[in-house]
């Protein structure tokens, strides 16, 4: 990213959210920012805003390998390139994140666990291998190195605090009528 | 992200897409799309963050005027999600091969639409509850059906933005109440806010059916499964009698209720206007995006010095 | 609970001075909605508005327990005349490096502040001061970024810092000064010394300058207690008061 790029275009950065202490990390959106650290202030500020969150991590969009059932089944898929984590190392671990189901959610795919692996196509593989059942509608591989963590020692600093500010949440509100409650995800 | 894929729209492709809608599948970024489908979401998903972002201006005028603290923290909180709602939908959007930089310059350059309703003023504080009733009202009826469509990062977007927008419209039909039974002064404030904000509300909605001629194909592709005046009827049926209970007077002389339908019918829209703002000769089309520009041709200097921060610090301690 | 009247007088102003700063800044921080530099930052900035006012409410509860006032009230109906904030918070927002800068000051101050209010004698204090605590730690977390972003940035960017340092600094020390009654708070261990916590937030703040290559400017402190205010916190308590001011019957809104 230099300077010279054109005003405005900062790099996005993934986001992923873990809601409480044995949940997966879920990827919930995207912010844009120049470095990981201002990306994990920024995705505090978007995502956890409201409760509840524990961990938050960011890694840049472009280190993410996404693939979908569809793509698996036409053969598209990624090559076979080195591992691009940029450390140079043969092997590289890669977190593993899918989505098995196309139930309406607010998030999309969740942490799984990790493979390690010589390329994005291997580390896809070795995913399928590894993490085989529900069938997956999609998958993310996402070099470990790319990835930078919220602070555990700071978890408190960074996510307690939201759960106090009730008068922005839908619960201080009066009860909502039968009809809406519909749009809530099952 | 294969964009390629799709510029031939091979019939079998399509099948097997409408296919998958019609079994209640998610679209992914990745998956085949017809190329108009991805220019249908470009366009309603871009719509719908510009919104959002010129959406903070008219509220966001009275966040140092609102008049306790507690609405204070009330305010700064709702402005605050629909800066979020637009970061939420810009980020949809982005999945389908537009960058964010490029949506925000067609804005400020007057060359993309957003919701009509933001380009008309805020005038007293009542606007602010009036409008968290209203305008919010509708757009949780749009936002409700949205939550269920088609593609995937739109989809999620919407669950997302309407777990938040409740609170918005809570809050403001609270308001509301409390000042239509307020001093004399409080209900003048609101019964003046509605007779402002109920057309425009109205509106919001979009164009009669007849004049909205992307309505089928949405609704086969799974991103529209109601039709504007669907959602406008609901609106109207779910507002008036609410309206009506907290003692206000909604400025249509041919409002009535129709006992066999179990309807509410309203008056004419005046659709003159409606055109005329959309097309950017509302009350405040051009302050809008003034104010969005300022806003962005000020923050240049410090987007640069974040980049060139990131692209190596200087040598300095 | 009970103090002695004197103890009480002072307390109450304490808290009169801390609930104000922190109204006063998140009023000035609020006005950034909507017109941020990126989309993340206004909505950032818009939390740390929050986290201010909340804050301020505390210590308004606080005071509401010792002498029935009400928070509202006091918000929206004294004149300029009767704030007791430090006069950094009232100067106008103006660029973001000039608002961020601020916010970094303040930042440190009330760190070394409420780090040792937690000790207090005066439980409401102690509780407020754990929880307050709790949200500067990303405050503090967020504009040392950007003072260090904005320093190492551009010729541009690091100009406007030291604009913005030039514009500030007169008024930081203020924000330390003891007030009347705060010595023989101090000596109840209500409150900490003022005295150290300004040398432990100048000493922060001078080692990160340093660290920066930013020069202290070498201004004498804007002088006057905090009774004193300039004209920007008539202007801003015009619009803040407007609504109430232009209804007093109202009993709510």
């Amino acid at each position: 990213m230099s300077a010279a790029a054109p005003d405005g275009q900062w790099p996005r950065w993934e986001v992923f959210k873990q809601d409480a202490a044995g949940k997966p990390h879920q990827a919930v959106g995207s912010v844009h920012a120049t470095d990981p650290e201002h990306a994990l202030l920024m995705a505090r500020s978007v995502f956890a805003r409201r409760p509840a969150a524990v961990s938050l991590w960011v890694a840049p969009a472009g280190a993410v390998v996404a693939v979908t059932a569809e793509q698996l089944a036409a053969g598209d898929v990624p090559g076979g390139a080195p591992a691009g984590d940029g450390t140079g190392a043969a092997e590289a671990r890669y977190l593993v994140f899918r989505k098995s189901s196309h139930r309406r959610a607010m998030t999309f795919v969740d942490h799984v666990g990790e493979v390690t692996a010589a390329s994005a196509a291997a580390a896809l593989a070795a995913a399928r291998a590894a993490f085989p059942e529900p069938p997956a509608l999609a998958w993310w591989l996402v070099p470990a190195a790319s990835v930078t963590a919220s602070p555990d020692a700071e978890a408190e600093a960074w996510f307690a605090p939201a759960r106090g500010k009730t008068y922005k949440q839908q619960s201080e509100y009066a009860q909502l009528p039968q009809r809406r409650r519909k749009a809530r995800t099952p | 992200m294969a964009l390629d894929r799709d510029v031939a729209d091979e019939p079998a492709r399509l099948e097997d897409f409408e296919a998958r809608i019609a079994r209640g599948e998610k679209i992914e970024p990745g998956d085949w799309m017809p190329a108009d489908y991805r220019r249908q979401l470009v366009r309603m998903i871009s719509q719908h963050a510009h919104s959002e972002v010129v959406g903070m201006l008219p509220e966001g005028a009275w966040i140092t005027r609102a008049p306790s603290l507690r609405r204070k923290l009330v305010l700064l909180a709702k402005v605050q999600d629909e800066g979020g709602h637009g970061q939420y939908l810009y980020h949809a959007a982005e999945t389908l091969g537009v960058t964010r930089e490029e949506l925000l310059e067609a804005l400020l350059q007057g060359r993309a639409k957003y919701s009509s309703v933001f380009n008309y003023p805020t005038l007293s504080w009542a606007d602010v509850g009036m409008i968290g009733w209203l305008v919010d009202g509708a757009a949780i009826r749009n936002q409700l059906m949205l939550a269920q469509c088609s593609y995937g990062p739109y989809s999620r977007a919407m669950v997302r933005i309407c777990a938040e927008e409740t609170f918005h419209h809570e809050q403001g039909k609270q308001m509301i109440v409390a000042y239509a039974s307020g001093t004399a002064s409080q209900r003048a404030m609101a019964q003046d806010a509605l007779e402002r904000w109920w057309w425009p509300s109205l509106m919001m909605l979009g164009p009669h059916d007849s004049d909205s001629p992307n309505t089928p194909q949405l609704a086969r592709w799974g991103i529209k499964t109601k039709t504007n005046d669907q959602v406008r009827q609901e609106f109207v049926d779910e507002h008036v009698p609410e309206l009506q209970q907290a003692g206000l007077s909604i400025p249509d002389p041919e409002l009535r209720f129709d006992a066999e339908s179990g309807h509410w019918t309203h008056g004419p829209i005046d659709w003159d206007e409606f055109w005329r703002v959309v097309k950017g000769n509302g009350p405040l089309n051009a302050e809008r995006l003034a104010a969005r520009r300022k806003a962005h041709h000020d923050g240049r200097w410090v987007r640069e010095a974040m980049a060139a921060y990131a692209a190596g610090p200087r040598g300095v301690g | 609970m009970s103090l002695d009247p004197r103890l009480r007088a002072a307390l109450l102003d304490r808290l009169t001075a801390m609930a104000d700063d922190e109204l006063i800044l998140g009023h000035r921080d609020s006005e950034w909605t909507g017109h941020a530099p990126i989309l993340e930052e206004d909505i950032a900035l818009a939390n740390i508005a929050q986290d201010e006012i909340g804050h301020a409410l505390l210590w308004l509860e606080a005071r509401r327990q010792l002498d029935g006032s009400d928070p509202d009230v006091l918000a929206y109906s004294r004149p300029a005349g009767a704030w007791r904030n430090a006069r950094l918070l009232e100067l106008p927002r103006g660029d973001w490096a000039f608002t961020m800068l601020r916010q970094y000051l303040f930042d440190v101050y009330e760190a070394e502040l409420l780090t040792r209010l937690k000790r207090s004698s005066h439980v409401p204090l102690a509780e407020g001061a754990t929880k307050a605590a709790l949200e500067e730690v990303f405050h503090l977390r967020h504009s040392s970024l950007w003072l260090r972003r904005l320093a190492l940035g551009t010729d541009e960017s690091r100009r406007r810092l030291e604009a913005a340092l030039a514009r500030a600094w007169p008024y930081l020390p203020q924000l330390w000064q003891p007030l009347a009654g705060d010595a023989e708070l101090a000596g109840a261990g209500i409150v900490p010394d003022l005295a150290e916590v300004g040398d432990a937030a100048g000493g922060r703040i001078a080692t990160a300058l340093k660290e920066l290559d930013l020069q202290t400017p070498d201004t004498p402190p804007n002088p006057g207690g905090r009774e004193r205010h300039t004209e920007e916190l008539v202007t801003l308590l015009i619009d803040m008061q407007s609504v109430t001011r232009a209804d007093p019957a109202a009993e709510s809104w």
